[in-house]
């Protein structure tokens, strides 16, 4: 703070007392305690657990965490080798590859559900807005609250809803444990993110099918267009940006996730994804070193992601 | 009436026409798409919701029975009587963990909503060198997963606390500051949003008026944003009442507890009993969805503001 107006009076301190002095002082002390909070339990933070990842921090010597022994890559080669992160075929995919598979198929379906429910409100009919806010429920409700009602319709016994319907329909012969079958579970939490999370998608691109000039659908009525052209050659490249922007959130925020995976599986039966697995490291084995590597990894992976985006889908935007 | 309209135009004959005539005379593929579609979400969203609240009313009988019970056979509270048993040695009461979330929701949508006026009015209004860097920092934050910040904030503030003589765990008010860290952001861009919607020359009014910019912002400035305040304070209420990783992480004894991690431990019990836990997701989920309904429209404005342009 003091820097910058500091170098603002340089000068024989001319422009110390000028309004726009005066403006950019005002402007630091009231953006400073926000800003010290986010630095305080952000920032810093962020910058203290790479040089935790590099040493060797457990339960017993949290207390003198700065004396802790420097481990060099030990921690990272630790977690490398772990059965639970690496990739070992078909059968068990490890954390890493689980996170990647998992966050862009959640992401995909999330931002598919959303254009169907954004494309079914875009119209004008009795009870918009009543069908608008019932949309809006499962990302309004508590996590832990949906997430043990699915847990609960998902049920392994014959009394689960899902298990009840698919035996009276004959689907099945025997109940199913869902959740706790490889493969089938992780299907089931994707489905369980497009549910929750669609609505976020809607909204967005709701509000921008919103602003489409009418024009452009009068123009193609003129030309004849059918309902699938104007979508195609109309609607699709109005939302492209937007897409693309919900996209990009949507898959940061899926793959930092943590709390939809633990409460359903647990990250057991092929979900364990990178939160999971750092959490796990970090505060059920209370290996602090291994678990920030871990999230380091998280991190690096998501901005591989973030690169490739921005180098490949913003440019083509742009063209 | 629109469909009596129809009736009198299309039939001839006297005998009314069956529900099925209108329905043919209704549908055609887009319509019939447009319907499935609504069937389809309107179901898939709503029964878990159903589900949650009628599961609460069975009793132990109907919940442990063969098949589900579709229908509770009456009101029953059972499961909330169980909830709020100071004598069960499982549950305890809730009440306690009810007043902790409040306790540490209030506050953070509270001091989250005066810090972020005060960082937001700084961006949309006043210039200072530094500004966009140090927006662009606070974003950064959605970049950071909450289980890469804990680690560090776990060790940090262990540290801290054994030097000024606090405890970490089992501290609501350390909670607090955890949430207002990822609060902040969102409400600083949402606001900041609304702020730069309102024309300055308004202000400048003022200014000219002899006003102070205390005065401004007070009178003047609060008073137009009132739509983006409450939308704010609710989502922080949100944000802070939803939480899990940090309490779990931060909480140990039972009676400190929020309601998100009393429940999960009430659904981790040896002995499972779905109509407790559904019991206590209602009561966790029917203030948030009220609150939402009630001011739904603000809510919306706020979500998408600034996110939509170009």
């Amino acid at each position: 703070m003091s820097v910058i107006a500091e170098k603002k009076k340089t000068p024989l301190l001319k422009g110390w007392n000028t309004l726009g002095a005066r403006e950019a002082r005002l402007a630091w002390l009231l953006i400073l305690p926000t800003a010290f909070i986010v630095f305080g339990i952000v920032i810093f933070p962020a910058i203290f657990s790479v040089w935790i990842s590099f040493h060797d921090v457990g339960l017993d010597n949290l207390n003198n965490v700065f004396n802790t022994p420097f481990v060099g890559l030990e921690n990272y080669r630790q977690v490398w080798t772990d059965f639970a992160f690496k990739f070992q075929g078909l059968q068990s995919w490890g954390a890493a590859v689980t996170s990647i598979v998992y966050s862009l198929a959640a992401t995909i379906l999330t931002v598919l559900v959303g254009l169907i429910a954004s494309l079914l409100l875009n119209r004008k009919f009795r009870a918009r807005g009543v069908m608008r806010a019932i949309f809006l429920f499962p990302y309004v409700a508590p996590i832990v609250s949906v997430a043990f009602v699915w847990r609960w319709i998902l049920d392994p016994r014959p009394s689960g809803v899902l298990n009840d319907v698919l035996m009276s329909m004959g689907v099945i012969d025997l109940p199913k444990a869902y959740l706790a079958t490889r493969g089938l579970a992780l299907v089931l939490v994707i489905i369980f993110e497009a549910w929750r999370y669609f609505p976020f998608a809607m909204l967005m691109i709701l509000a921008r099918l919103q602003a489409i000039d009418s024009t452009l659908y009068e123009a193609a009525d003129v030309d004849g267009a059918s309902i699938w052209q104007k979508f195609r050659f109309v609607t699709l490249p109005e939302l492209r940006y937007v897409l693309g922007a919900i996209f990009l959130l949507r898959l940061m925020w899926t793959f930092n996730k943590f709390d939809d995976i633990f409460l359903l599986t647990g990250g057991g039966f092929g979900t364990k994804v990178l939160p999971v697995l750092t959490y796990e490291f970090s505060f059920k084995l209370f290996d602090f070193g291994r678990g920030a590597a871990t999230a380091m990894i998280l991190l690096v992976i998501l901005l591989i992601f973030m690169g490739l985006y921005i180098g490949v889908v913003m440019r083509n935007v742009e063209e | 009436m629109g469909v009596d309209r129809y009736t009198s135009s299309l039939s001839t004959a006297d005998e009314p026409r069956s529900f099925l005539d209108h329905m043919a005379a209704w549908i055609n593929w887009r319509r019939f798409l447009v319907s499935l579609g609504f069937i389809f979400f309107i179901t898939s969203i709503l029964f878990p919701f159903y589900w949650m609240i009628s599961s609460s009313f069975k009793t132990r009988a109907e919940i442990g029975a063969r098949r589900p019970v579709y229908v509770p056979g009456a009101l029953r509270l059972e499961a909330y009587q169980e909830l709020f048993d100071p004598q069960n040695p499982n549950y305890k009461d809730f009440g306690i963990n009810i007043l902790n979330s409040i306790k540490v929701a209030v506050p953070t949508s509270i001091v989250a909503v005066f810090l972020s006026v005060l960082g937001s009015y700084a961006i949309a209004r006043l210039k200072f060198r530094g500004k966009e860097v140090m927006l662009n920092s606070i974003l950064m934050i959605y970049l950071f997963p909450g289980v890469l910040l804990i680690i560090p904030l776990f060790a940090m503030l262990a540290r801290i606390g054994d030097a000024l003589g606090f405890a970490v765990q089992d501290n609501l008010a350390i909670l607090i500051f955890t949430y207002l860290a990822q609060t902040l952001p969102v409400a600083l861009y949402m606001l900041t949003n609304y702020f730069r919607t309102i024309p300055s020359e308004i202000e400048q009014a003022g200014l000219i008026d002899g006003c102070s910019r205390v005065d401004v912002i007070w009178r003047i400035t609060l008073p137009l944003a009132i739509p983006a305040l409450v939308s704010v304070a609710i989502y922080t209420f949100m944000i802070a009442w939803n939480e899990f990783l940090y309490a779990l992480v931060f909480l140990n004894s039972r009676d400190m507890f929020t309601m998100p991690i009393k429940i999960n431990a009430i659904f981790n019990d040896p002995s499972p009993q779905p109509h407790v836990v559904m019991a206590a997701s209602t009561i966790m989920t029917i203030p948030v969805v009220i609150l939402f309904l009630a001011l739904e429209r603000f809510l919306e404005e706020g979500l998408t503001a600034g996110g939509v342009k170009g």
